[in-house]
C-alpha cells in the first residue's frame, strides 16, 4: 500500500491540501499521528486556542483500577499508557498485573478498565492463569456497581482471536457491572486504534461534570511534554549484521541462527531478559506469487510495499470477510456462509485464498485485505556487559508443510536466508521486566531453557560472569540430538569451567529410544531442585508454551509433592506461592 | 605401601621395590602413570560419565576406556564447521565386543542388530579380529549400551588396551573336529586371560564394587595393576588356512593334525605385530617366530607364561618399542623360550611341519565332514548395514538370524560365515541371501581385500581407506583384466596409518596413509602371510597408484611361473627386495628397477 494515499478522496480537503496532509502524515509514526490526534482533540476542545495555563486539577480525583493480562508486555505498556493519560485527566489510577490481582478486591474498584492479551489457542497469558481461573469461577465476587471497559488484543492469525477479552468483558457484565465503553479487539498493528480507545474509554469513565476540564488538562500537559519518563525510542534501529552462523551442525534437521547485531551509535540500554523486535522482509518469491496469483505482477510500487511493508501470510476470517468485499468473489462469500471458513482457514494462508478464488485485485484491495507486517521479538541471548554495543539472538528457522505448499515463519526464514554477515536490519528493544535476574546476584538461580529458550539463559550466565555473581546457577537445556543440536555447548562448557554454570542437564529426546524432555530430568533432580528452591532460588522457563512451559511446571509441582510428602493441592500452592513473589518467571512463546 | 613391584626391561630379579620407587627410576611411559594410578581401570569413569556438556571423557580416562572395550573418537569429517558453529567436536565412542574365536549364536546376532539400530547407526561392523565393533555410540548411550551387550552374554571387556585382546581361531567349519579343537583352544585362552577387575561391571552396569580384597594378587593374579607394556593379541590357526594371519600376531598356536585332521598339539608362534611409526626405523612389523611345539594340555600355561613373560620383560618406557615383538629382538628368541620353560616347568619340543596356503576366506558354500553346510558371505570392508540402493547387509543377515539353526563366524577378513546349516535349511538361507542381494563372492582381489576403518572416526588415520579402496581396487581390476590377470588371488589391504589394523605389511600390495589422498605402497609379502613386504614407492598420491602397479601387472602377466604370487614374483624378478623379517624390513626399500609397461 502506497504512502501517499493516506487520506481518503472523500475527505473534506482540497486536493492540495490533502497532498500535503498526506505527506506529512505518511511520513509520521505512530507516536507523532497519535499525538497529532491528541492535539487536535484537545485543540477543538479547548476553543481553538492552545490553553497556555493548565486547568485547575479536579478537586477529588476518581479511582480508576487498570487490570492487565500481559504475556509479550503490550497490554502491560498499554496499561501504563492509560495510567498516565488518566493521572493527567484526573483520575487516581492504580494498575494492577492480573499476577497479582486480588479478585475479591475488584467489587471495590469502582471503575475498572481491563486490558487483556490472547495467547496461543485462545488462553489467558501465564501469569494471569491463576486470576483469570478465578474471576471465571463460581466464587468470583459480584461487580454491581462497577463501571467498566475492556480492551481485548489478539492475533488475528488464531483462530480465537482476542478470546480472553471477549470473555472477560462478557463476564464483567455477567457479575453485574456496568459497561462504560464498547470492547475494542486489537491485532498485532494495535498501537493507533489502542490509543483511541484509551481516550474514549477514559472519557466514558470521567465522572460528567469533569469530562470537558479533563481534554484540555491533557493537551496542555502533553504539549509541554515533562514528566515523561525515559521510555525506550519506539522508532526501529538499522543495524548491522557481524555474526551469521547456524549453530545446529551440517547433519541436524534443525536450523538455529545465531545473530550478532552491532550498533553504530550505541545499544540500547537492554537488560538480560529483554527481547529485540526484528521487522523482517517477506519472502520475494512469495510476493510474486501473491502478485500473480492478483494480477498486479508488473506493480513495482505494491511490490516494494508487500516487501517490507504487509502482512502477505496472514490469513484470518476477517481476511476473508474483506477479501469477499473487495472482490465480491462469491465463492469465497460461500466458503463464509457455509460456516466452513474457520475450518478451511486451518494450514493456510493468504495465497491459497488468493490461489483458490482466483480475482483481479487493484494495490488498494491488497491494502485493504492485509495488515501490516508486525515485527517479531526474541530474547536477547547476551549481556552488554558481555558484548558492548552488540546484541545477540538465537533465532529457529520455522518451515514446515501444509497443503501441499512448503510454509515459512516471515522473520525467522528472513534472517536463516536472506541476511548473511555485513546485512542490516531494523530492531527495536522490547524490555521484559517480568523476566529479571534476581537483585541480589548471591541468589541462586535455575533456568530451564530448551531449543531457543536457552537465549536469555545465556544473557543471563554473561551477566553473572561479569558481575561475578556469588549465587550458584543451574540450567537445563534440552532439544534433538546431542552432536548436532547443543546450541553454544563449547560456551556453557567454558562457563562450567569458570563457575559462571554452577551445573547443567541436558534431554535430547531423539538419541534414544524413549523421549526424554527438559521435564524429565527436573523429575530426576526433584530434591535437589526443591532444594535449591527452598534456599531462595529463582526459577526460569523460556521457550515452547503450547507444551514444554506446562510441563515443566507440572514436573515442579509434583517435584514438591514427592520430595516434600504434599497433596497435589499443597503442591501446587507451592508453586503458586512461587509465582505470586515472582521468583517462577517465565518467558514463552 | 609395601607393594612388590616389578622390576621392568631386565629379567626379573628377587629385589621388592615399592611404586614410587619403580616409577621413578624406571621413567615409565605415561601410559604407565594411567594405570597405577587408575586403581584397577576405574580413573575418573564413573565421573566422567555424569559431564553432560562435553561428549568426551578425560583425556587419562580416554587411555583406560580402552580397556573396556572402547575408544573415544570424534567424527572427522564434521570437524571444520564445529568450532564455528559453537559446538564442541562430535565425539562418540567405538565399542569392540570379545567373541572369543568369532562364534556367536544367532540370538546374540538379533540382539546385536538391536543394539545397532538402536544405539548405533544401524551398522555392526565386522572386525579385522574377528569381532563386531559399533561405532557412534554417544557418551549418555553408553551404559545402556553396555547393559544391552550384557544381556546377549558378551562382553567388552579387554577388546582394546594393554591386555591380551579377542582371541581369534581358525573358522574353517569343514574341518569340525579341528575348528572345534581350536575354538577351544581360543575360548579358553580368553577366559582365563581375561582382566578380573570389577571395574567393567561397577562402571558400566553399576554393579557392586566387590568387597574385600584390596591385595593386588587377589583382584589382578595375573596381571598386577599396570597389566601389560602394550596391546597382545592372540590366534589359534588350523592349516592349510592361514585365515587369522598368525605371523602378524604376538602369539599364535598351529594346529598339528593327524592323518585324521586331529589336533595332536600345537606349535607356539611368538613376536608377530604390525604397528611401526612413519620415519621411525626403530619401529617395524615382524613375523612372528615359530618357538616350539605343546602338547595340548599345557597349551594355555604356555600361552599364561609367554604373556607374563612380556608383561615383566617388556618395555614400559616407550610404548613404541613394548610390543612382544622388539622384546623378542631385544633378548632374543632362546633367551624368550628358555624363560617361557622355566615358568612352565617343561621345555617346549621342536616345532613340527605344517605348510599354509593362503590367509583368505572361502567364498560360497562348503560342507563339514559332519554334513552341515556353511555359507560364507562377502562384506566389503566388514561393513553390516543396508546399503541404499545396494545390498541389505543389516536386514537380510537379520533375518537369516530369525530362521538360523546354526551359528554364525567372523573371519579375520572382516566377512561372515552362516555356520552348521542342516542340509534342509540351506535353500531358505539361500533364499534370503538373494532376497537381500548378499554375495556370496567377488571378484578375485575384492576377495583378497581388508580396509581399516580410518576416516571419519579412527584418530589416528593420516588418510582415508574403508571409503577409499573400493574405487580403488575397481580401478585395478580394469588394470589387471587388460593383462588377463582378473581371476588372479592377490592380497591387498589398505590402512589410513602405519598402526596396521588391517595387517597391510603382509598383503601383496599393501598401502598405508601417509596424508590427504597420500599413501606409502608396500609390495612383495607372501599370499600364505609369511613374509613381510617391503616399501616400494613412498607417498604416492592416489590418482597415481593405478599407474604404478599396472607395469608391475604387465610383467606379472608375462614373466609368472605356473602357480608364483604376485609378491613372489616381483622379488624373483628383482623389483623389489625381500624382507627376511622385522629390522630388514626398513633396508633396501624402493623400486630396484623400473617398471616399464610393455
Amino acid at each position: 500500500m502506497s504512502r501517499q494515499n493516506l487520506l481518503p478522496r472523500t475527505a473534506p480537503f482540497g486536493d492540495g491540501e490533502r497532498a500535503s496532509l498526506d505527506a506529512v502524515l505518511g511520513a509520521a509514526s505512530p507516536t507523532q499521528r497519535a499525538w497529532l490526534a491528541g492535539f487536535l482533540a484537545g485543540l477543538d476542545a479547548a476553543g481553538g486556542q492552545p490553553a497556555a495555563v493548565p486547568a485547575a486539577p479536579p478537586k477529588a480525583a476518581a479511582p480508576l483500577t487498570v487490570i492487565y493480562a500481559s504475556e509479550s508486555g503490550n497490554s502491560e505498556a498499554l496499561a501504563g499508557s492509560v495510567a498516565k493519560l488518566a493521572r493527567k485527566q484526573g483520575f487516581k489510577p492504580k494498575v494492577v498485573d492480573f499476577a497479582d490481582l486480588d479478585v475479591s478486591t475488584l467489587p471495590k474498584a469502582g471503575k475498572l478498565i481491563a486490558i487483556a492479551a490472547t495467547w496461543g489457542e485462545g488462553e489467558p497469558p501465564a501469569r494471569a492463569v491463576r486470576a483469570y481461573g478465578e474471576l471465571m469461577g463460581e466464587g468470583a465476587p459480584r461487580l454491581d456497581g462497577v463501571e467498566f471497559a475492556v480492551l481485548a488484543l489478539g492475533d488475528t492469525s488464531y483462530a480465537e482471536f482476542c478470546a480472553i477479552g471477549k470473555a472477560l468483558d462478557a463476564r464483567f457484565e455477567a457479575l453485574g457491572a456496568k459497561r462504560a465503553a464498547e470492547r475494542a479487539d486489537l491485532d498485532l498493528d494495535f498501537e493507533t486504534p489502542a490509543a483511541d480507545w484509551i481516550k474514549g474509554a477514559l472519557k466514558a469513565l470521567a465522572p460528567a461534570e469533569t469530562s470537558d476540564n479533563v481534554v484540555a488538562v491533557d493537551f496542555a500537559r502533553a504539549g509541554a511534554g515533562e514528566d515523561d519518563e525515559a521510555e525506550p525510542s519506539r522508532e526501529p534501529l538499522v543495524v548491522e549484521v557481524v555474526e551469521h552462523v547456524n549453530l545446529n551442525s551440517s547433519r541436524s534437521d534443525k536450523e538455529t541462527i545465531h545473530l550478532a547485531l552491532a550498533f553504530e551509535d550505541g545499544a540500547p540500554a537492554y537488560e538480560p531478559g529483554d527481547s529485540l523486535e526484528i521487522f523482517p522482509e517477506n519472502d520475494p518469491l512469495l510476493v510474486d506469487e501473491i502478485l500473480n496469483a492478483s494480477g498486479l505482477s508488473g506493480d513495482e510500487a505494491l511490490r516494494r510495499a508487500l516487501l517490507a511493508e504487509r502482512d502477505i501470510t496472514t490469513l484470518s476470517a476477517a481476511t476473508i470477510e474483506r477479501f469477499v468485499k473487495a472482490t465480491g468473489h462469491t465463492d469465497a462469500q460461500t466458503l463464509i456462509d457455509s460456516g466452513e471458513a474457520k475450518a478451511w482457514i486451518e494450514g493456510r494462508h493468504l495465497i491459497d485464498l488468493l490461489e483458490t478464488f482466483p480475482a483481479k485485485l487493484t494495490a488498494e484491495h491488497i491494502g485493504t485485505i492485509t495488515r501490516p507486517l508486525p515485527p517479531r521479538a526474541y530474547s536477547i541471548a547476551s549481556s552488554r556487559k558481555e558484548v558492548g554495543d552488540e546484541v545477540h539472538l538465537a533465532i529457529a528457522a520455522v518451515r514446515y508443510e501444509t497443503h501441499g505448499r512448503a510454509r515459512s515463519g516471515v522473520a525467522s526464514v528472513h534472517v536463516a536466508d536472506r541476511i548473511r554477515d555485513g546485512a542490516k536490519l531494523r530492531v527495536r528493544l522490547k524490555p521484559n521486566r517480568h523476566f529479571r535476574l534476581p537483585q541480589d546476584p548471591a541468589t541462586d538461580i535455575i533456568m530451564v531453557g530448551p531449543g531457543t529458550g536457552v537465549a536469555p539463559f545465556r544473557a543471563f550466565v554473561q551477566e553473572r560472569r561479569a558481575i561475578e555473581a556469588p549465587g550458584r546457577s543451574w540450567l537445563f537445556f534440552g532439544d534433538r540430538h546431542f552432536t548436532h543440536d547443543f546450541l553454544y555447548q563449547l560456551e556453557w562448557q567454558e562457563a562450567l569451567e569458570d563457575r559462571s554454570l554452577t551445573q547443567i542437564d541436558v534431554a535430547f529426546s531423539r538419541d534414544q529410544p524413549e523421549k526424554i524432555y527438559v521435564q524429565d530430568r527436573i523429575t530426576h533432580h526433584a530434591r535437589e531442585v526443591v532444594s535449591w528452591l527452598d534456599g531462595g532460588a529463582y526459577f526460569y522457563v523460556c521457550g515452547d508454551a503450547k507444551n514444554m512451559a506446562k510441563d515443566v511446571r507440572s514436573a515442579l509441582v509434583k517435584a514438591y509433592e514427592t520430595t516434600k510428602d504434599l497433596s497435589a493441592v499443597d503442591a501446587e500452592a507451592q508453586v503458586a506461592a512461587l509465582e505470586r513473589s515472582h521468583r517462577y518467571q517465565q518467558d514463552v512463546y | 605401601m609395601t607393594d612388590t613391584k616389578r622390576v621392568y626391561e631386565t629379567p626379573p630379579t628377587e629385589r621388592p621395590i615399592t611404586d614410587a620407587e619403580a616409577a621413578r627410576a624406571a621413567q615409565l611411559a605415561a601410559n604407565e602413570h594411567i594405570k597405577i594410578a587408575s586403581g584397577y581401570l576405574r580413573g575418573t569413569l564413573a565421573d566422567g560419565l555424569l559431564k553432560h556438556a562435553t561428549g568426551a571423557i578425560s583425556e587419562d580416562d580416554g587411555q583406560l576406556v580402552k580397556f573396556h572395550g572402547m575408544y573415544l573418537q570424534d567424527d572427522r569429517d564434521l570437524r571444520p564447521e564445529r568450532t564455528k558453529k559453537k559446538l564442541d567436536k562430535a565425539y562418540s565412542f567405538m565399542i569392540r565386543l570379545r567373541i572369543a574365536g568369532g562364534v556367536i549364536s544367532p540370538k546374540q546376532w538379533m540382539a546385536l542388530d538391536h543394539i545397532a539400530v538402536t544405539y548405533a547407526g544401524s551398522a555392526l561392523r565386522a572386525t579385522t579380529r574377528q569381532t563386531f565393533q559399533y561405532h557412534g555410540v554417544i557418551k549418555s548411550n553408553l551404559k545402556r549400551t553396555m547393559a544391552a551387550i550384557d544381556a546377549t552374554l558378551l562382553d567388552t571387556i579387554a577388546a582394546c588396551g594393554d591386555v591380551n585382546r579377542n582371541v581369534m581361531a581358525a573358522t574353517n567349519p569343514a574341518q569340525v573336529g579341528a575348528h572345534r579343537a581350536a575354538y577351544q583352544l581360543a575360548k579358553d585362552i580368553s577366559d582365563s586371560l581375561l582382566p578380573k577387575t570389577s571395574a567393567w561391571r561397577e562402571i558400566w552396569l553399576d554393579g557392586e564394587r566387590v568387597a574385600g580384597g584390596e591385595e593386588e594378587a587377589e583382584i589382578e593374579p595375573v596381571y598386577g595393576r599396570t597389566y601389560l607394556p602394550r596391546k597382545f593379541k592372540t590366534v589359534v590357526a588350523v592349516p592349510p588356512s592361514n585365515e587369522v594371519d598368525i605371523f602378524a600376531h604376538d602369539l599364535g598356536f598351529i594346529a598339528i593334525l593327524d592323518k585324521k585332521n586331529r589336533v595332536t598339539g600345537w606349535n607356539v608362534t611368538v613376536g608377530g605385530g604390525m604397528g611401526m611409526t612413519h620415519g621411525e626405523p626403530d619401529t617395524f612389523p615382524r613375523t612372528a617366530d615359530v618357538m616350539g611345539f605343546v602338547e595340548p594340555e599345557d597349551a594355555i600355561k604356555v600361552a599364561e607364561a609367554v604373556m607374563t613373560v612380556q608383561r615383566d620383560w617388556g618395555n614400559r618406557k616407550n610404548r613404541k618399542n613394548a610390543r612382544l615383538k622388539y622384546t623378542i629382538e631385544r633378548y632374543g628368541l632362546d633367551a624368550f623360550r628358555a624363560e617361557v620353560e622355566t615358568r612352565i616347568g617343561k621345555t617346549l619340543g621342536a616345532p613340527k611341519p605344517f605348510a599354509f596356503t593362503g590367509n583368505g576366506d572361502r567364498f560360497g558354500w562348503t560342507e563339514g565332514d559332519d554334513g552341515r553346510h556353511h555359507l560364507t558371505l562377502y562384506v566389503p570392508s566388514g561393513r553390516i548395514k543396508d546399503i541404499e540402493g545396494g545390498a541389505q547387509f543389516l536386514t537380510g543377515l537379520r533375518r537369516i538370524a530369525e530362521v538360523h539353526q546354526g551359528d554364525f563366524r567372523l573371519t579375520a577378513n572382516q566377512n561372515v560365515i552362516i555356520a552348521n546349516v542342516p542340509a534342509e535349511q540351506r535353500a531358505a538361507i539361500e533364499a534370503l541371501v538373494d532376497e537381500h542381494g548378499l554375495t556370496k563372492g567377488a571378484g578375485a582381489l575384492r576377495r583378497n581385500s581388508i580396509a581399516c576403518v580410518a576416516l571419519p572416526t579412527c584418530g589416528l588415520a593420516l588418510a582415508e581407506s574403508e571409503r577409499y579402496l573400493p574405487d580403488l581396487m575397481t580401478e585395478l581390476e580394469q588394470s589387471l583384466a587388460s593383462h588377463g590377470l582378473a581371476e588372479e588371488e592377490i592380497t591387498i589391504r589398505s590402512t589410513g596409518c602405519p598402526n596396521g589394523c588391517a595387517r597391510p605389511f603382509i598383503a601383496e600390495i599393501g598401502l598405508v596413509g601417509r596424508g590427504p589422498e597420500r599413501y606409502h605402497l608396500y609390495l612383495g609379502a607372501a599370499f600364505d602371510g609369511s613374509r613381510l613386504s617391503k616399501l616400494y614407492r613412498e607417498d604416492v598420491a592416489a590418482s597415481e597408484i593405478r599407474d604404478t602397479l599396472d607395469p608391475l601387472f604387465a610383467d606379472y602377466a608375462k614373466g609368472r611361473q605356473p602357480g608364483e604370487h604376485f609378491g613372489d614374483y616381483l622379488i624373483r624378478a628383482g623389483h623389489v627386495a625381500r624382507t627376511t623379517n622385522g629390522p630388514d624390513f626398513h633396508e633396501r626399500t624402493g623400486a630396484l628397477k623400473p617398471a616399464v609397461q610393455g
